[in-house]
């Protein structure tokens, strides 16, 4: 008897142990996302891949921005990391790791799939931007333009969105004789100060000149735009951002504003979600930063296939499976108002500010990116290093930009 | 017969005893010495197979062209003075109000002692929310009397955030040097004490010509351990102001570790690690040769 159960136990126990020889994992690292319908996204997507794939395992890494950065540069001189990794899609983040060779080229997957129809013309753009071949699936493309309190405009006397830089001044004129602040931002966090920076120079210089300036080809310090940039910041910086700003995040700058503090904010599409949660959100209106050219601002982030993966016909299934049509519409407005999906459409019951986003991005012309997306990591952290000492009142314009050039210049 | 005698002798004791910790020490403490001091003479971002050797030219840019580098010397320099005057100063005054005989003197040496045993990045997050120049404890108090004008932008100010920051760096580290000074004052003999009172010294006095004499081997370990730690500030930066604004704010171990985990120039940072290590050195050893020689003197 006891010689049958123990038979029976073996048996039994081979039996599970092949089971799990068989099942197969499929790592995913990501960046951490504190909105709850972010988080939510990201699992539901393991669950839908698990429904199709029921022999695998789906493990979702988040980590914290940094730490995600370190994991990879550790990763990437180690045999072992994920299969799959998520970074934002600019120069010096994800686009330094396809200049590595450590992006697995997409081509064959795109014309697989047919992801190149599927998703949307500006979230591709850096696809073949950095090698040969097509590196990482689009699966958020982002713009930030200027979300306002339309009580605190109304109580200024301002009637009208504005249409041009001059008007948006005047505004911020405007709300500061009425006591209101313009903007607020956060400093402890440099890439929030730095979006100003970032539209100012789409204004002052334009297109072609921004792109220029942004991948170093052009000179900062002779650059006139350049220095005129620097002076509109500091004229912001000076009178028109809720002050102090440079000791407080962009959290803590958020509540500010929620709190009637400042009355326009820079951010997001993904901050509607964040608004609706936090607030009555019908008091909120939104224009893109009246820069005089019709580019949108913004940024996307992408899945990539490791060269690492063990799996790389899996990795690209579960990217087709996030991309698709169908998990898309499940996760809509999540990552923003936008899906990367063409096919996906808000829902008539959508938010006003979900539906304004989308008018924003089919009125867009073109995209320009965030700073820290176009430089290397060591102009990113120079310019960052720039603007704050021009916005705290220890840098002149023009020092400014001879600075960014110097840095430029003796790095590149 | 060869497995006994190399347990009975006291040299291959040692040795076995020895070899595993040294083996261990070796791997994770001096081959990245020793590997940190190779890679501030290469090119390294941290993905590619190869590393460049590019001789001193980490160096040459740290010194001539980082606009960061001297800075963070200079905050480190700053710090270090502050941390051997301040945190010991306050830990001997605290030392001699609870070496005498107070009601709840045990409760209030744990009061004070409590903040050394918190992580450093808590410190750092707890006073970071005190110095919220809207809505910080510091702001608040300031504004409840009266005194709004005076409050600031504690860790936003280039001119004041150093020295914010430094006071939570007191606040946590005043324990440690509090705890030293208790020790050497429980060394300090009372006959001593007592015939300085019979030969009718007052207690300036007596503080001045014997209990401070008596401390000295004290003070100069709290020194010297007040200086390393000061070298080594890292997490109370990293956590309260990550160096900023605008860089004002970086220390050395601080910029080493964001050329290298953020910016990815492993060479630089390294560079930057070296020089640290350097002038580490440079307070270490003096320290341990004056402490070797105090030994075999007082042999």
């Amino acid at each position: 008897m006891n010689f049958r159960r123990s038979l029976i136990s073996s048996v039994a126990g081979i039996c599970l142990m092949s089971g799990a020889a068989h099942a197969e994992n499929l790592t995913v690292w990501s960046l951490n996302y504190s909105s709850d319908a972010q988080v939510s996204a990201l699992d539901a997507s393991v669950v839908a891949f698990e429904k199709t794939h029921p022999d695998v395992n789906v493990e979702f890494v988040k980590r914290g921005t940094d730490e995600h950065k370190t994991a990879l540069r550790v990763a990437s001189g180690s045999d072992t990391g994920p299969d799959v990794y998520v970074l934002w899609a600019g120069l010096g983040l994800g686009g330094e790791y396809v200049q590595a060779g450590l992006s697995t080229d997409l081509t064959p997957y795109f014309e697989k799939y047919g992801w190149a129809d599927r998703l949307t013309v500006p979230s591709q753009a850096f696809v073949e931007a950095f090698a040969d071949g097509k590196h990482g699936m689009p699966y958020r493309f982002s713009g930030e333009a200027v979300y306002y309190n339309m009580d605190l405009f109304k109580k200024a006397g301002i009637d009208s969105e504005p249409q041009t830089y001059e008007e948006l001044k005047a505004a911020a004129v405007k709300l500061k004789e009425a006591g209101i602040a313009a903007f607020t931002f956060g400093g402890t966090v440099n890439w929030h100060v730095m979006r100003l920076m970032d539209v100012l120079l789409e204004t002052t210089c334009g297109v072609e000149k921004h792109d220029a300036l942004m991948s170093m080809e052009a000179d900062w310090a002779t650059e006139p735009c350049a220095v005129e940039a620097f002076t509109e910041m500091k004229w912001w910086a000076d009178d028109y951002i809720l002050a102090p700003f440079m000791g407080i995040d962009h959290k803590q700058a958020a509540t500010l504003w929620y709190a009637e503090r400042a009355a326009m904010m820079l951010e997001g599409d993904w901050m509607v979600n964040a608004i609706n949660e936090s607030t009555d959100i019908s008091k909120y209106g939104i224009f893109p930063f009246p820069t005089g050219t019709d580019r949108l601002y913004g940024f996307a982030e992408y899945m990539y296939i490791s060269t690492k993966a063990k799996n790389k016909e899996l990795a690209a299934e579960f990217l087709d499976m996030f991309s698709s049509t169908e998990f898309q519409t499940q996760i809509v407005g999540a990552f923003g108002a936008l899906s990367v999906n063409k096919s996906v459409k808000l829902s008539d019951d959508a938010l006003d500010l979900h539906k304004q986003w989308i008018e924003i991005f089919d009125n867009a012309g073109g995209t320009f990116v965030n700073g820290d997306q176009a430089f290397p990591l060591d102009v990113t952290t120079e310019y960052f290093r720039v603007i704050n000492e021009l916005a705290s009142n220890n840098m002149d314009p023009q020092t400014a930009a001879d600075t960014m050039a110097k840095f430029i210049a003796s790095n590149r | 017969m060869f497995k006994l005698n190399l347990f009975q002798s006291a040299r291959s004791q040692a040795l076995i005893l020895l070899i595993p910790a040294f083996g261990v020490y070796t791997l994770f403490a001096i081959w990245p010495l020793i590997d940190v001091v190779i890679l501030s003479f290469q090119e390294w971002n941290g993905i590619s197979a190869d590393r460049k050797w590019v001789g001193w030219e980490n160096y040459n840019y740290i010194f001539n062209n980082d606009p960061v580098f001297w800075v963070s010397l200079k905050n480190t320099v700053i710090w270090t003075i502050l941390s051997i005057v301040f945190p010991p100063l306050v830990g001997l005054l605290l030392a001699i109000g609870l070496n005498q005989k107070l009601f709840g003197r045990a409760s209030l040496r744990a009061i004070y002692y409590l903040p050394v045993i918190i992580a450093p990045i808590a410190v750092a997050t707890m006073w970071r929310w005190m110095y919220d120049p809207f809505f910080g404890l510091f702001t608040q108090i300031l504004t409840d009397m009266g005194l709004g004008f005076l409050a600031r932008d504690w860790l936003g100010d280039r001119n004041i955030a150093l020295y914010s920051m430094f006071v939570a760096y007191v606040w946590q580290h005043v324990g440690f040097s509090m705890v030293l000074f208790l020790a050497g004052l429980q060394g300090v003999q009372s006959t001593l004490i007592d015939a300085a009172r019979i030969d009718g010294a007052s207690r300036f006095e007596i503080f001045r010509y014997v209990t401070l004499p008596a401390l000295s081997p004290t003070i100069t370990i709290v020194l010297v351990l007040s200086t390393i730690s000061s070298l080594r500030a890292f997490d109370i930066v990293y956590g309260m102001t990550g160096g900023g604004p605008a860089q004002s704010t970086q220390m050395l171990a601080m910029w080493a570790f964001t050329q290298s985990m953020q910016i990815f120039d492993f060479g630089r940072g390294s560079a930057v690690s070296v020089v640290l290590l350097v002038i580490t050195l440079a307070i270490v050893i003096p320290y341990m040769r004056w402490s070797q020689a105090r030994e075999e003197a007082v042999k």
